[in-house]
C-alpha cells in the first residue's frame, strides 16, 4: 500500500484525473462509464475506512506542501475524524450515486461527458475541502464546490429555470463565500497563520476576531443553506436528481456544517457565536420544516427538509458542549445517508411515473413496493424511529441538550424549543413525503399500471444500501460513540456524551415520544395545516429580496453609468483639465507661494512675441472657419520659435519654423476636402463652461511655470554637457550631439513615432493597400480624368499635343505641368521650383552634415527635403510629385528606421554599449583629413525617416487626395471651396 | 550581459524598419514579426532571470547617468517585459492566423507589421525607461502605434471612436510633458534615480503639484476613474487582436508608470489616500458599467475599467504586501484580460457577432471554445484557484495589514466588485454560452491558427496558478525593492555621483 501521506493528494489527483477523463470514457463506454467513475470517489471511502484505527488513535495521516509561502499558503491535508467521517460520506455517497447515474440517465441523453466530468470535478472539490488543514485552502475548495455544483445545477441549458436557479447558487454561495474570505484574510492577519489546526487550538480574540468569525459563519450559512441565505437550495432542485441526492445529502451545503464543526472548538463559547448559531439554525430549523409541509414536488418538500435539518446540524455541531457535538456528528452520518436515499427513491419515482408533484401520484406502493420500503427506512430514520440511525443521534442530541453543556442556560432552553419545535415538523414533513409519494389517495386516480417503469437493480440498490445503512449503523451506536468521540471531545465545555440504542425510560425518551406523537397528529391534520398555510404567506421571502436586488442594481448601474458614459468627447477632455484645475492646481493654490518677484529677462521683444501669440490663440478659438483656425494656428507656432530664438537655441527655431510650415502645408492640403467652416457651434451655455475651463486651466499652468522653479535647489545635469559632447561625442553643436547621441535612444523612439504616423495617415487614406497608383507623368493620359482644379474634363485635352512634349524635356519647366489644367499652371510658380528645387536639396545635405558643429542636423535636413517635394507637388501636381520621388516612402522610412537602429545594435556587437559613438579621423586621397563620427550614420536614418514621412504625407493628403477627388468628381483644388460654393462633402466624412 | 536590456526595444524597431522596406511581401514581413517577437521573448525571460541577482543598467551611447538615458532593467521591469513579450507574441500568431484566414493577403494592409513593431518596441521601453522624458517617448511610441491600429481598415465606427481615443490620449500626453518641464525646472535633472534623490529635498509644496500633474497624465492612460470613460467608447470598436493587445498592455503601462513614479519618485505616499478613494470608485463604477452592458466587448472594456481599480488599491497602500499584490495582479490581469478579448474574436468568428442577445448556445456548438472562454472569465472572477483569485487574496491581505478605515473599506469594495464580476461574467456565459441562439448560428469553423494562441495564452494564464509560489515570491522581491528604492538608484548611479557610461573619462583632461 502507498504511503498514507501521499495517497490522499493521489485520491485528489485521481479525481482532476477521471474527471478530465470523463468525457472520453463516457463516448467510449457509454453511461457504463459512471460504473468506472465510481470507483475514484469509492476508493476515497475505502481509504478512509482503512485509516480508521489511525484516526481514531489521533494519529491520522498528515500532509504539508508550500505553494504560495509569500502569501502563507500551503497545502495542508490531514484526515482527523471529522474530516475521516466527511472523506466517508463524500467519497461513499458519491460512489453510490454515480452507479445510480449509471442507470438513471437514458442511454440516448445528451451531454453525459460534460456531466461526469463536472460530477467527479465536484466529489474530487469536496474531498479536498474537508481534509484541508489551511483556511485559503479550504476556501479554494469551497470555491470549486460553487463552481462544479453551478455547472451541475444547470446541466438542462435548455431550460430557463435549471439557468436561473445556477446562477442563483453561484451568486449566493460565492457571496457568503467572499465575506467568508474576508473573515479569513482578518482571523489570518490575527493569529498569524492559516493553519486551521494552529488557529483552533489558539484563537485569536478581540473584536476583530469575532468580526472574523461572525464573518466565516456568515459565508458557512450561505453554503449550507441557512435561512436567510436559503433559497438557493430550493430552486437548485432543477439539476438532475443525482446532482440533488448529493448536494443535500454529503457535498456542498455539508461544506458549511463541516465548517462550523470545524471552528466550533475554538470559538464556541464567544457570545457572537452562539447567538449567529441559534438565530441561523433555529430558524433554519422551524422555517425549513414548516415550508416543507406547504411543498407539493417531492423534491422541494425533501430540500426544505434539508434546509431544515442542516439548522439542526448547525445547532448541535456549533451549540459548544461535547455531548451535543457527538450527537450532531452521528446525524450528520445519519442524515447523509437518509436523505441520499430519499433523493434516489424520489428520482426513482419520478422516472417510474413521469411526476413528482404528490398530488398526482396514487397508490405507488403497490407498482414499487420494494421502493417504497426503502423510502420508508430512510424517512423512519430522519424522522426518528428507532432504532435508526436518527434516532439515536436525535436521542443524545436531547440528552445533551436537557442536561445543558458549559453554555449559558438561556441557550440551552432556546436550542431545546428549536429542537423539539423542528421535530415535531420533520415528523410531520416525512410521513407526508412517505405519504405523497406511494401511499393511495382517495381523491386521486391511479396512475395506468402500464405507465409505470419497474427500476432496475442498478437504480435501487444505491437507495437500499443507504437506507439500510441507517438501521445497520445504529445496531452498533457502541462503534459509533468510539470512532466520532474524539473529536467531539476536542470541544471546550461539557460532559462528553454517549450513543446508545436504548436509552432506557429517561425523560429524554419521554420527549421523543411526545415529538412523534404531536408530528403525527400534525400529519393527522394536514389539510387544515395547508389550508392555513395557504391563507399565511411569511413576511419576508427571501427570493423575492434576491430577485428585487438583482434588478434594482441593474437599474442603479444604468443610471450611474449614463451619468459619466457620456460619449462625448468634449466631456472626457474637460474631466481631465478640471483634474489638472483641481488636483496639482489644488495642491498648488493650498501648499505653495509665488516669488517675491518675477523677472522679465526676455524684455520687450519676449514680450512683443507672447502678445502676438495670445492674440492669434484668442482668434483661432473664436474662428468660424478653418483655414483661418489653422493659419492663426501657424502663427502661435512661429511665435514659439521666436521665444526659442530669442532664448539663444537656433537649432530649436529652426526646427520649429519648418515643422511650423509643414503643418500649415499638410492642413491645407486635408482642408480641401473639409467643409470650409466649422460645422456645429455648441450651445452658448457649453461655450461659457468651456471658456472657463480654458481659463481655469491657462491660469492654473501658468502659476505652475511661475511657482515651481523657486524649487531648484542643484545645477542642472545639463552643465556637464558641453564637455562630454565635444570630448565623447565629437560635436561641438551641443543640440545636435544631444539628438544624435546623448539621447538617441529618444531620437531613436522619436523616429520610430514619425513612422507609425506616416503609416497611419497612409492606411488611412489608401484603404486598401498603400502600394498603388503612384504614377508619372508618362503615364497621364490627358482627358481620361476631370482635370483638377475644375469639375469637368478638360474640354482643351486635344489641342494641347499630348504626344509632342515627350522625351523633350528641355522645352520644359516642370513635366507634371502639363497634366494640370491650364488654368492652375503658373509658369513663374514652375520656374522659380525649377531653380530651387536642386538648391533646396543641395541645402538640405549640407545641413545634414554639418548638423554636429553648426545648427542643423538630419531633422532640419529632413524637413527641408520636404519642403522641397512640397514645393514641386504645389507647382506641378500628383504626377511631378512622383517624377520628383519616384521612391516608395514605405522604402525610406523603413529603410530609416534600420539605418538609426542598426547604428544602435552594430555597438552591442562590438563589445560598446548601445547606439554608442565612435570617432574616426581618416585621410581620405583628394579630400584630406576626414573627422568620421558614426553618429552620423544614425542622423542619415532621421533624415530619411523626415524625408519619407513627407513624401508620405504628401502622397497621402496631397496626390492620393487628388486622386479620388478626380474619380469622384468633386472639386478638389486648393481654392476650391472660396470659388464656389462648397459641395455637400460633409455627409461623406 | 548588459548588452540584452536594449534589445526588447532596438529589435522590433529595426524590424519595424525592415518589415516597411518588405511592404510588398507580406510573407516576409510576417517571418520578421515572429522572428523579432520571439527573439524579444528570449531576451525578456533572459532578463527575469538576471535581474533577479540585481537590477541591469545600461547608459545608452556610454553617457554616464544622469546626463545620457539610463535603461534600467530591475525586476518589476523584466516580469512586465516578459509577460508582454509572451502575450504580444500570442496576439501576433492570432493575428497572422486571422489575416490568412480572411484571405486578406494585402490588406489589413501592408502598415500593420511595423505599426505592431513600434507598439511592442513602445511598451518595452516605458517598462526599461530610467528616465522621465525618455518614458514619455515610449508613451508616444505605443500611442501613436495604437492609434493607426484602432483605425484599421478606416470603417466609421473606427474613426469616430479612435478619435475619442486619439484627443484624449494627446491631452494625457500634453499633461505628461507639463509635468516633464516643470519637473526639470524644479530639480535639474529627468534621470529617474537621480530624481529619487532630488525629489526630496525640494519643497514638499511644489513636489506634491509635480506628483499630481504626474498622476493625472498616467491615470489617463490607466484608466482610472473619473478620467476612464474613453476606454469603453474606443476600444471595442478596433480588430479583435488589437483591443486584446491594448486591454491586456496599454492600461498597464499606465499603471507600470504609477507604479515606478509613486514609489521611486514620490516615497512619501502622500497621495496615497486620494489614490485609494479613486481606486474604489473606479473599481465600482467600472464593474456597475459592465452590469449594464449588452456587447461582450464592452462589458470586458468595463471590467478592465474596474479592474484597473483593484491594481491603484495595491499601489495606494505603499506596503510591500500592498506592491507585491500589485505586481502580481497586473500580471494576471494582462494574460487573462488578453485571453479573454482574443476569445471574443473567436467568439465573434463563430457567432458573427459579440452582441449578447444575438449569441447563444455556444457551448453546444463548440465546447473548446468555452473552455477558452470559462477558465480565464473565472480567472477574471477572481474564482479560486486562478490566478485572479491569488492576486485578490493578496490584496486583501494588505489591505487588511493596513488596517485603516480607508483601506477595510476597500477591501470590502474589492470583495463587492469580485462578486459583480462574477455577476457580470455569469450573465455573459448564460447568455452566449448557454441559453439557445434566437437564431441560428451561421456555420462555420475556426481556424486552428487562431485558437492555438489562443489556448497558449489561457494556458499561460493557468500557469500564473500553477508557478504561483515562485512567482508571487518574485513580484515581493520586486515591491521590496521598489520600496527601498537602492537597488535601483545605485545600480544606477554605479560610481557614486555618476553611471556606467565612459563619457566622463573621455571628458576628463579636455579643456570646457
Amino acid at each position: 500500500m502507498l504511503c498514507s501521506k501521499s495517497t490522499l493528494l493521489v485520491l485528489l489527483l485521481a479525481h482532476a484525473a477521471a474527471a478530465l477523463g470523463a468525457p472520453t470514457l463516457v463516448s467510449w463506454l457509454g453511461r457504463r462509464a459512471f460504473l468506472v467513475l465510481a470507483l475514484v470517489p469509492g476508493s476515497a471511502a475505502a481509504w478512509a475506512l482503512g485509516q480508521t484505527a489511525a484516526v481514531t488513535s489521533g494519529e491520522g495521516p498528515t500532509m504539508t506542501l508550500s505553494w504560495i509561502p509569500a502569501l502563507g499558503i500551503d497545502l495542508a491535508f490531514r484526515l482527523d475524524t471529522l474530516s475521516w467521517l466527511m472523506v466517508l460520506l463524500v467519497g461513499g455517497v458519491g460512489a453510490l450515486v454515480l452507479v445510480y447515474c449509471s442507470a438513471y440517465f437514458s442511454p440516448a441523453s445528451g451531454n453525459l461527458g460534460r456531466f461526469a466530468a463536472f460530477f467527479v470535478g465536484f466529489a474530487g472539490a469536496m474531498l479536498g475541502l474537508v481534509t484541508s488543514d489551511n483556511l485559503v485552502q479550504l476556501y479554494v475548495f469551497w470555491e470549486l464546490t460553487t463552481v462544479f455544483s453551478y455547472l451541475l445545477i444547470g446541466h438542462y441549458t435548455t431550460r430557463k429555470s435549471s439557468r436561473r436557479a445556477a446562477t442563483k447558487a453561484i451568486l449566493v454561495t460565492t457571496a457568503g463565500g467572499l465575506v467568508m474570505l474576508i473573515g479569513i484574510v482578518l482571523i489570518g492577519d490575527l493569529s498569524g497563520t492559516y493553519s486551521i489546526t494552529d488557529i483552533v487550538a489558539a484563537p485569536p480574540t478581540g473584536p476583530v476576531a469575532v468580526t472574523a468569525v461572525v464573518l466565516l459563519l456568515v459565508g458557512a450559512a450561505s453554503k449550507s443553506a441557512l435561512v436567510p441565505l436559503h433559497f438557493w437550495l430550493p430552486a437548485a432542485m432543477a439539476a438532475p436528481t443525482p446532482v440533488s441526492a448529493y448536494l443535500h445529502a454529503a457535498a456542498m451545503v455539508k461544506a458549511g456544517i463541516y465548517l462550523v464543526a470545524r471552528l466550533a472548538p475554538g470559538y464556541a463559547g464567544l457570545e457572537a457565536w452562539q447567538l449567529m448559531i441559534l438565530v441561523l439554525g433555529g430558524f433554519s430549523l422551524v422555517m425549513g420544516g414548516y415550508q416543507a409541509l406547504r411543498q407539493h414536488d417531492l423534491k422541494l418538500l425533501l430540500a426544505y427538509g434539508t434546509v431544515s435539518q442542516l439548522g439542526l446540524l448547525a445547532i448541535l455541531l456549533g451549540a459548544g458542549s461535547r455531548a451535543t457535538a457527538l450527537a450532531g456528528l452521528a446525524l450528520l452520518g445519519a442524515h447523509a445517508m437518509f436523505k441520499a436515499s430519499l433523493f434516489l427513491v424520489v428520482g426513482l419515482v419520478d422516472a417510474a411515473t413521469g411526476t413528482r408533484d404528490l398530488r398526482n401520484l396514487s397508490a405507488i406502493w403497490r407498482r414499487l413496493p420494494v421502493t417504497a420500503v426503502m423510502a420508508a427506512l430512510a424517512m423512519a430514520s430522519m424522522i426518528g424511529l428507532p432504532p435508526f440511525a436518527g434516532f439515536v443521534a436525535k436521542e443524545a442530541a436531547l440528552e445533551s441538550l436537557l442536561h445543558g453543556g458549559a453554555s449559558p442556560a438561556w441557550l440551552d432552553i432556546a436550542l431545546l424549543v428549536a429542537f423539539v419545535a423542528g421535530s415535531v415538523l420533520t415528523v410531520a414533513y416525512g410521513l407526508r413525503l412517505w405519504w405523497g409519494a406511494f401511499a393511495t389517495k382517495a381523491t386521486i386516480p391511479e396512475i395506468e399500471p402500464v405507465r409505470v417503469i419497474r427500476p432496475p437493480l442498478l437504480l435501487l440498490a444505491p437507495a437500499a444500501l443507504l437506507a439500510v445503512g441507517g438501521l445497520a449503523v445504529a445496531v452498533l451506536p457502541g462503534l459509533g460513540d468510539q470512532v466520532l468521540s474524539p473529536y467531539a471531545n476536542t470541544y471546550p465545555a461539557g460532559e462528553p456524551g454517549h450513543l446508545t440504542l436504548w436509552p432506557g425510560l429517561t425523560p429524554a425518551l419521554v420527549i421523543s415520544l411526545g415529538m412523534l406523537a404531536a408530528g403525527v397528529g400534525l400529519f393527522a391534520i394536514r389539510d387544515r395545516v395547508e389550508r392555513w398555510q395557504a391563507t399565511h404567506q411569511g413576511p419576508l421571502d427571501a427570493d423575492n429580496v434576491y430577485r428585487r436586488t438583482l434588478r434594482g442594481l441593474d437599474l442603479f448601474a444604468a443610471d450611474l453609468t449614463s451619468l459619466f458614459q457620456r460619449g462625448s468627447l468634449p466631456f472626457y477632455l474637460g474631466i481631465v483639465l478640471l483634474m489638472v484645475v483641481i488636483l496639482p492646481g489644488g495642491a498648488m493654490a493650498l501648499g505653495t507661494s509665488l516669488p517675491d518677484r518675477i523677472s522679465l529677462r526676455g524684455g520687450v521683444p519676449q514680450l512683443l512675441v507672447g502678445a502676438l501669440v495670445v492674440v492669434a490663440t484668442i482668434l483661432t478659438v473664436r474662428s468660424r472657419r478653418r483655414l483661418k483656425a489653422v493659419i492663426l494656428t501657424g502663427i502661435t507656432g512661429y511665435g514659439t520659435a521666436m521665444l526659442f530664438f530669442l532664448y539663444g537655441a537656433p537649432d530649436l527655431a529652426l526646427d520649429q519654423v519648418l515643422v511650423e510650415t509643414i503643418t500649415l502645408v499638410v492642413f491645407v492640403l486635408v482642408l480641401r476636402r473639409l467643409p470650409a467652416y466649422f460645422s456645429n457651434r455648441p450651445l452658448a451655455a457649453d461655450r461659457w463652461v468651456r471658456l472657463g475651463i480654458g481659463i481655469a486651466v491657462a491660469v492654473t499652468v501658468a502659476g505652475f511655470a511661475m511657482v515651481v522653479p523657486q524649487a531648484r535647489l542643484e545645477p542642472p545635469v545639463s552643465a556637464a554637457l558641453p564637455q562630454e559632447a565635444v570630448a565623447f561625442g565629437g560635436g561641438s553643436n551641443v543640440v545636435n550631439v544631444i539628438l544624435v547621441d546623448v539621447r538617441a535612444w529618444d531620437t531613436m523612439g522619436e523616429i520610430s513615432v514619425l513612422v507609425a504616423a506616416a503609416t497611419g495617415i497612409a492606411s488611412l487614406t489608401f484603404l486598401r493597400s498603400r502600394t498603388r497608383d503612384s504614377r508619372r507623368p508618362r503615364d497621364h493620359v490627358p482627358g481620361e480624368l476631370p482635370v483638377l482644379g475644375l469639375g469637368d474634363p478638360d474640354p482643351m485635352a486635344p489641342l494641347r499635343r499630348p504626344g509632342t512634349s515627350s522625351g523633350s524635356r528641355s522645352q520644359e519647366w516642370l513635366r507634371g505641368g502639363r497634366t494640370l489644367a491650364p488654368q492652375r499652371r503658373s509658369v513663374v510658380f514652375e520656374v522659380t521650383t525649377r531653380m530651387l528645387y536642386h538648391t533646396m536639396l543641395v541645402f538640405a545635405i549640407w545641413l545634414l552634415f554639418s548638423g554636429h558643429n553648426a545648427p542643423g542636423g538630419g531633422f532640419a535636413a529632413g524637413l527641408i527635403t520636404g519642403l522641397a517635394l512640397a514645393v514641386r507637388y504645389l507647382a506641378g501636381g500628383r504626377y511631378e510629385l512622383a517624377e520628383a520621388a519616384p521612391l516608395h516612402p514605405g522604402l525610406l522610412l523603413g529603410s530609416g528606421l534600420f539605418l538609426a537602429t542598426g547604428s544602435g545594435l552594430i555597438p552591442i556587437l562590438l563589445g560598446g554599449e548601445v547606439l554608442q559613438t565612435a570617432i574616426f579621423d581618416l585621410t581620405v586621397p583628394l579630400i584630406g583629413e576626414v573627422h568620421l563620427i558614426t553618429s552620423t550614420f544614425f542622423d542619415i536614418g532621421v533624415y530619411l525617416v523626415v524625408v519619407g514621412l513627407m513624401l508620405d504625407v504628401l502622397r497621402s493628403l496631397g496626390a492620393e487626395i487628388d486622386r479620388q477627388g478626380e474619380a469622384t468628381g468633386h472639386d478638389s483644388d486648393l481654392v476650391g471651396p472660396a470659388l464656389e460654393p462648397a459641395p455637400p462633402l460633409r455627409d461623406r466624412l | 550581459m548588459t548588452w540584452l536590456v536594449p534589445l526588447p526595444v532596438i529589435l522590433p524597431l529595426a524590424g519595424a524598419g525592415l518589415a516597411l522596406t518588405m511592404s510588398r511581401h507580406p510573407r516576409a514581413q510576417r517571418v520578421i514579426s515572429v522572428v523579432v517577437l520571439t527573439l524579444v521573448l528570449v531576451a525578456a525571460v533572459s532578463l527575469l532571470g538576471l535581474a533577479d541577482r540585481g537590477p541591469l543598467v545600461v547608459d545608452v551611447g556610454g553617457w554616464a547617468a544622469p546626463v545620457g538615458i539610463s535603461l534600467v532593467s530591475d525586476r518589476l521591469a523584466a516580469l512586465m517585459l516578459s509577460v508582454s513579450a509572451a502575450v504580444t507574441l500570442c496576439v501576433l500568431l492570432y493575428s497572422l492566423a486571422q489575416g490568412l484566414a480572411d484571405g486578406d493577403e494585402e490588406a489589413p494592409v501592408a502598415i500593420y507589421h511595423p505599426t505592431y513593431l513600434v507598439l511592442v518596441a513602445g511598451v518595452a521601453n516605458t517598462f526599461l525607461s530610467g528616465d522621465l522624458f525618455n518614458l514619455y517617448v515610449g508613451f508616444e511610441m505605443l500611442l501613436l502605434a495604437s492609434f493607426v491600429l484602432i483605425t484599421l481598415g478606416g470603417t466609421a465606427a473606427r474613426i469616430r471612436s479612435g478619435s475619442i481615443y486619439v484627443v484624449v490620449a494627446i491631452a494625457s500626453s500634453l499633461v505628461f510633458v507639463v509635468a516633464i518641464a516643470l519637473t526639470y525646472s524644479a530639480t535639474g535633472t529627468l534621470n529617474l534615480a537621480h530624481l529619487a534623490q532630488r525629489l526630496p529635498e525640494i519643497d514638499p509644496g511644489i513636489a506634491l503639484v509635480l506628483q499630481l500633474l504626474l498622476l493625472i497624465a498616467f491615470s489617463v492612460k490607466a484608466a482610472v476613474f473619473p478620467m476612464s470613460a474613453w476606454l469603453p467608447d474606443s476600444y471595442p470598436t478596433a480588430p479583435a487582436p488589437v483591443t486584446a493587445v491594448f486591454a491586456g498592455l496599454l492600461t498597464k503601462v499606465g499603471i507600470y508608470a504609477i507604479l515606478r513614479t509613486q514609489t521611486l519618485l514620490f516615497a512619501e505616499g502622500r497621495a496615497d489616500e486620494l489614490l485609494m478613494t479613486a481606486a474604489l470608485i473606479t473599481m465600482l463604477v467600472g464593474i456597475l458599467g459592465a452590469v449594464v452592458q449588452n456587447d461582450v466587448k464592452r462589458l470586458l472594456s468595463f471590467t478592465l475599467v474596474s479592474h484597473v481599480g483593484y491594481m491603484i488599491f495595491g499601489i495606494s497602500l505603499s506596503s510591500q504586501a500592498g506592491l507585491a499584490a500589485a505586481i502580481f495582479y497586473v500580471i494576471h490581469h494582462i494574460t487573462v484580460q488578453t485571453s479573454l478579448f482574443l476569445v471574443v474574436g473567436l467568439i465573434e468568428r463563430r457567432g458573427g457577432t459579440t452582441s449578447l442577445i444575438r449569441l447563444g448556445g455556444l457551448a453546444r456548438v463548440a465546447p473548446l471554445l468555452a473552455i477558452l472562454f470559462f477558465v480565464p472569465a473565472m480567472s477574471l472572477a477572481g474564482i479560486p484557484p486562478f490566478s485572479g483569485f491569488l492576486g485578490k487574496l493578496g490584496l486583501l491581505q494588505a489591505g487588511v495589514a493596513d488596517g485603516s478605515l480607508l483601506a477595510i473599506v476597500l477591501v470590502i469594495g474589492g470583495v463587492a466588485v469580485s462578486l459583480l464580476t462574477l455577476y457580470v461574467i455569469i450573465k455573459a456565459w448564460n447568455q452566449a454560452f448557454v441559453q439557445d441562439a434566437p437564431d441560428d448560428l451561421p456555420d462555420t469553423t475556426l481556424p486552428r491558427g487562431m485558437v492555438g494562441p489562443t489556448a497558449a495564452l489561457v494556458a499561460l494564464g493557468l500557469t500564473l496558478t500553477f508557478l504561483a509560489g515562485p512567482l508571487y515570491a518574485y513580484a515581493d522581491r520586486a515591491a521590496s525593492d521598489l520600496l527601498a528604492q537602492s537597488p535601483y538608484v545605485d545600480s544606477v548611479f554605479s560610481r557614486g555621483d555618476r553611471g556606467v557610461g565612459e563619457s566622463p573619462e573621455a571628458a576628463e583632461g579636455t579643456p570646457p
